[in-house]
């Protein structure tokens, strides 16, 4: 046990740094995730054809690659044809567009969750379509999107852990924990540390989830 | 995915191949009556004696460091420097070798669990890697310096200070480069193809590690260039699990063989000095004297 903390205490400014590198991966990450994936699922959803088949690809294309191998790609690939791509910005990009992709999915069957009788009800009693989407399917769409959204976000966090360690893109909190590892060789009290930060991740996005579900609850 | 079963797929497409002009024979055995010499027996309980009982020795080697330890595209099969050391101990038992892949992250566990009985993964003789395993002699020597673009105005390590510089994680150079250029930014990946790619992508401004792994570069890409003199001493040791003596004693004793009956000379020539042209002495210094470059940094 007081090898716990002595490896905490001896590393916290790492373990701070590293903790703080990933906050902000997956905060930018989020940021552009939801951005991305709102846009795609509304194009998956319009009555319009080819903005159908857009969004379609996009999802199929980033939903069908591991996120290391897009990493990869979106770095190497893109600065190997001369595109000066940073580390942070193939990180964050990647792993937003990636999971811009399951956010897109929740979104469309959020919306599918809502019966096509109300949308036809809503335009038979007069109502514009723009009218019957953000009246109608828009706020009951989202209460049934928010709990799947708060398992991306978990997800998210942890597949944050894999820019670290495509060509060291970034020093986040896994990074950091490796290089401490790597000094020290005490594994299990080093990763011990990293699950806990990991876990003060992702237990804040449960609780932030949980909060916003009761907040747009229906109170019957 | 073991080299061994690769090697035994390999084994089974060459014999289809073979079957059209001979029948497939027992390769185990190599025919032109090559008289070895016979290994020695060593008592039950030791690592040896249970090495021969399983017929097989685990040795962990880099994947991807020309001339240490590389796959080699054409043939599937790992080969270097590293590689040849660990036959010969393999020869000296008189086992097969199974080599895996072991990166400068996972290496030290790999002997702790028990993955592999040795590690030959280019490893520099540390006190604070002593702590946690035992090292053999010293077995090469090599030196720490700078590989950059032919392009580059930097002509050392020196000059590093606002670069960004490339090394692996878990290796001697994340010390190395803070010591000896605190200004520069690492970054530090897994493996050093991974460098490679990064300095070809002007991803980075410098690769430093080890001077023959950066030649292994540069026989890859000629673009590259050495700059700087030798800023470490980097003996690398064989890798052996913590405690084991009798096992440390015996390649030991296969380490100074090697040495000393010009197979080193051989391999080195073999690997290293065909591409340098330079010529280099085997390495004379003794553990003690390898230990003493890396006192103790952590945990000891």
């Amino acid at each position: 046990m007081s090898d716990l903390w002595e490896v905490l205490l001896r590393h916290f400014p790492e373990f701070r740094s590293g903790f703080l590198v990933t906050v902000q991966l997956v905060a930018v990450s989020f940021v552009i995730a939801v951005v991305v994936g709102l846009v795609i699922g509304a194009l998956r959803v319009t009555p319009i054809r080819w903005a159908r088949l857009l969004g379609g690809l996009y999802v199929e294309f980033f939903r069908n690659i591991p996120l290391l191998v897009l990493l990869y790609i979106s770095y190497l690939g893109l600065r190997r044809a001369g595109i000066e791509i940073g580390p942070w910005v193939a990180g964050t990009a990647s792993l937003g567009l990636y999971t811009a992709a399951y956010v897109a999915e929740t979104v469309r069957s959020g919306v599918f969750a809502v019966g096509k009788g109300q949308i036809e009800a809503g335009l038979s009693l007069g109502f514009p379509y723009r009218k019957v989407l953000s009246q109608i399917v828009i706020p009951q769409a989202v209460r049934s999107v928010i709990p799947p959204l708060g398992s991306l976000v978990i997800a998210m966090i942890k597949n944050s852990a894999i820019i670290g360690v495509a060509l060291g893109l970034a020093d986040d909190l896994l990074k950091q924990a490796r290089l401490i590892n790597s000094r020290t060789f005490q594994t299990n009290e080093v990763f011990f540390w990293a699950a806990v930060g990991y876990l003060i991740l992702t237990v804040t996005a449960t609780f932030a989830v949980r909060f916003l579900e009761r907040r747009l609850v229906v109170r019957r | 995915m073991t080299v061994k079963r690769n090697m035994r797929w390999l084994a089974v497409f060459a014999c289809v191949f073979a079957l059209v002009g001979a029948a497939c024979g027992d390769d185990t055995e190599p025919t032109d009556g090559d008289t070895e010499s016979p290994v020695d027996e060593f008592p039950a309980g030791t690592t040896m004696a249970d090495l021969q009982e399983a017929g097989t020795i685990t040795i962990g080697v880099k994947f991807d460091v020309p001339p240490f330890g590389f796959k080699n595209p054409e043939t599937d099969e790992v080969e270097g420097f590293d590689v040849d050391l660990g036959q010969a101990i393999a020869d000296a038992l008189g086992v097969e070798p199974e080599f895996i892949e072991a990166i400068s992250d996972n290496r030290i566990p790999f002997l702790a669990d028990g993955t592999a009985d040795l590690i030959l993964s280019t490893m520099t003789i540390t006190t604070d890697r002593d702590a946690e395993i035992d090292f053999s002699l010293p077995y090469y020597v090599a030196e720490g310096r700078v590989l950059v673009p032919g392009d580059s105005d930097v002509t050392g390590v020196e000059d590093l200070a606002g670069t960004t510089v490339c090394t692996a994680t878990g290796s001697t150079y994340e010390e190395n480069l803070k010591t000896n250029a605190p200004e520069a930014k690492l970054r530090l990946v897994d493996t050093y193809s991974e460098c490679l790619e990064l300095i070809q992508t002007d991803s980075v401004d410098a690769v430093s590690t080890d001077d023959v792994i950066l030649t292994g570069m540069i026989i890859s890409d000629d673009t590259l260039k050495l700059v700087g003199d030798g800023y470490t001493t980097e003996p690398y040791g064989v890798g052996i699990a913590e405690g084991d003596t009798e096992f440390k004693e015996f390649v030991d004793g296969v380490v100074s063989d090697y040495i000393s009956d010009g197979r080193w000379a051989a391999a080195y020539e073999n690997w290293i000095g065909q591409y340098t042209g330079e010529a280099q002495d085997p390495p004379t210094m003794t553990l003690e004297e390898a230990l003493e470059l890396r006192p103790c940094e952590e945990m000891c």
